[in-house]
């Protein structure tokens, strides 16, 4: 996966642009982060991408993802990087609606990425770790 | 013709029939890990119990030489038999025939048992493998799926229909399943979409596999079209055999009692220490209906969607309940859209047929957010409110512990006519959070704090519902199955009539 920063207007958004491969699994779109005008977003077409990869949706290929189901508050993580996890281990708790929810693996696999630290807020989808 | 030509010619032709689409397809149905029609319905039902009718029903179709094909069955075995030894009809497409394709006479044969069930009051199962509609055959082809439709809704909350999808259902063929009352996809095999992978990818330019678009794990666990997942055919029609168990053949009926052998009088001491000391803790919910339903054994809808609900059938001294918990192990168990959908389609269809229902509430509250409101979560919630106050059927609610605000009424609460209400000494039953209330009430006093904490022992508890009569009873935990068991013997004999009207208007 290739990281872009590109300025339109003056606002800079981060990009991610990944070839899909024939295995990429229908993962959730890598939102612009912190792009206040979608409209403005087709910004992939303008990197300049050496792989001509199908613009429409940047998709997070590959790898699971384990994104907020509610918006709440991270009280624990219970992961780093680099943590082999089996599926049903509790990665993260996370508190919304009144409770300390254990969110899971997924899916066997090793912990390549976590985005969010205790603390902080998120939202629903909000990608809190990559798998 | 001697007569005993003659019933050598009945005898030949049949044979021809029975071969379905002769070897090399049905080899190649096998070789998909299919079973033929036939072989499906020998499977559903009790042995040798399987009469067929229509056997040589032929198309009339001209168009483009079709009038020189020989279509075995028309594509479709039909007829009725018993589960368990209660009458059942079935319609079985077959794949090895014109791919499973109908047209004019194959959906003639499959209304004819639409109606026969609907006459008899007995389930009808319908197992489809088809390629879609007959094109040859071109609009008596469409009109056919729009009789079979019909039939469909007609016989709604009248006789139970249960649809399988054991190979493709795509277009138009997706939607007399969709009107059914519940769906089974066999894992690799089926495929449900409204049109597939091409079509998607030249109108949205998405690329996706018929597995991802429709596959069985997609209809279970993402789009919740579907209610059972089944391994392979022969899982499939075990475990409609298995639901077919748990219902009445038809609206009039209550369902089977069966002998579980099961103690109703058993105290479950697990109960008592399962809810963890901190409200803001979860627990599993499946401990709870598995302590007090017969054996532990519940068969569970919609397993793999909107799972922070649980819908189940279950016996209770070997009467059918239909079970809808919240599971505060997943999303704190907080109602959103697909809770509310899934929830509220499985009270009305155990209104519809009779079976008593058992409300397991510690809901937290309807989930906030854009997502929700955008979506209507407004609309879908009111469908909960609507089927709980719209049932009929004895209603048993027993507060396990948060039962906050209006997703407490969503959850049938005595306004909305549960016939019992059972609390557990750890319910909190309230208008919101008490946290968040007393924030709201002390919030300009001084001494907020300690004014928190005595809301919340005042409040948090059952005992202010109890005080006002709203809670019928606080018991231990450990006596909620006996206590449930009575309440349903005492709600033998419930009668409740609701004003004559054309139908009411669900939020839809």
């Amino acid at each position: 996966m290739k990281k872009y920063t590109i300025t339109v207007n003056g606002t800079a958004y981060e990009v991610e642009v990944e070839e899909m491969g024939g295995a990429a699994a229908a993962a959730p779109k890598a939102a612009p982060k912190a792009a206040p005008a979608p409209a403005a977003a087709p910004a992939p077409k303008a990197a300049p991408a050496p792989a001509p990869a199908p613009a429409a949706k940047p998709v997070a290929a590959g790898s699971a993802t384990v994104s907020a189901p509610m918006p709440g508050k991270v009280l624990e993580v219970k992961c780093k990087a680099g943590d082999a996890v089996k599926a049903g281990d509790v990665l993260l708790i996370l508190e919304a609606m009144k409770m300390q929810n254990e969110i899971m693996a997924p899916a066997d696999g090793t912990v390549s990425d976590v985005r969010v630290s205790a603390g902080q807020t998120v939202s629903t989808g909000d990608v809190m770790i990559v798998m | 013709m001697s007569t005993q030509e003659k019933i050598e010619k009945m005898l030949k032709k049949s044979e021809v029939i029975l071969a379905a689409g002769g070897e090399k397809r049905v080899a190649k149905q096998h070789e998909a890990g299919k079973m033929t029609a036939r072989e499906r319905i020998a499977a559903l039902l009790d042995e040798g119990s399987f009469v067929e009718l229509d056997r040589f029903v032929r198309h009339r179709c001209t168009n483009f030489g079709q009038e020189k094909k020989e279509l075995p069955g028309e594509g479709v075995t039909t007829g009725y038999g018993t589960i368990d030894g209660r009458l059942v009809y079935v319609f079985a497409q077959d794949f090895t025939v014109e791919g499973g394709s109908l047209g004019e006479m194959h959906a003639a044969k499959i209304v004819k048992v639409q109606r026969l069930a609907l006459k008899m009051g007995a389930p009808l199962v319908g197992l489809n493998d088809s390629g879609g509609a007959r094109i040859q055959e071109a609009i008596d082809a469409l009109a056919g799926y729009g009789k079979i439709f019909f039939e469909n809704t007609i016989a709604s909350g009248v006789v139970p229909q249960i649809s399988a999808i054991m190979g493709p259902s795509a277009g138009g063929a997706v939607y007399s399943p969709a009107l059914t009352d519940f769906i089974y996809m066999v894992k690799n095999t089926s495929k449900m979409f409204i049109t597939g992978p091409a079509v998607v990818k030249s109108v949205t330019g998405e690329d996706v596999t018929q597995e991802q678009l429709g596959g069985a794990m997609t209809h279970n666990s993402t789009s919740g079209v579907a209610h059972f997942a089944a391994e392979n055919d022969e899982d499939c029609l075990q475990q409609i055999r298995y639901l077919l168990s748990f219902l009445p053949s038809n609206n009039m009926e209550t369902a089977p009692i069966v002998e579980t052998g099961d103690d109703p009088m058993r105290v479950e001491e697990s109960l008592n220490t399962l809810l963890p000391d901190n409200s803001n803790q979860a627990y599993d919910m499946y401990d709870v209906i598995k302590a007090i339903v017969d054996n532990g054994e519940y068969y569970e809808s919609q397993k793999y969607w909107a799972q922070n609900i649980i819908t189940c059938f279950a016996r209770m001294d070997g009467q059918t309940v239909g079970i809808i918990a919240n599971q505060p192990k997943v999303m704190a168990g907080c109602l959103d859209i697909n809770a509310s959908d899934k929830g509220a389609r499985f009270i009305r269809f155990c209104d519809a047929f009779n079976i008593p229902l058992l409300n397991l509430v510690d809901v937290p509250g309807f989930l906030p957010g854009c997502n929700q409101e955008y979506g209507g979560i407004i609309r879908h919630g009111a469908k909960l409110l609507y089927a709980y106050s719209e049932a009929t059927v004895p209603k048993i609610t027993m507060v396990t512990r948060k039962a906050y605000g209006g997703s407490y009424l969503a959850m049938c609460s005595q306004d909305l006519g549960a016939d019992q209400v059972i609390a557990w000494p750890t319910a909190e039953i309230a208008v919101m959070g008490p946290a968040g209330a007393a924030n709201i009430i002390f919030r300009n006093d001084p001494d907020v704090k300690a004014k928190t904490a005595e809301y919340i022992d005042n409040f948090a508890t059952p005992y202010q519902a109890a005080m006002r009569g709203m809670v019928d009873m606080v018991i231990e935990p450990k006596n909620s199955r006996p206590t449930i068991i009575n309440a349903l013997q005492m709600l033998e004999s419930k009668r409740e009539t609701r004003p004559a009207k054309r139908h009411g208007n669900i939020p839809l």
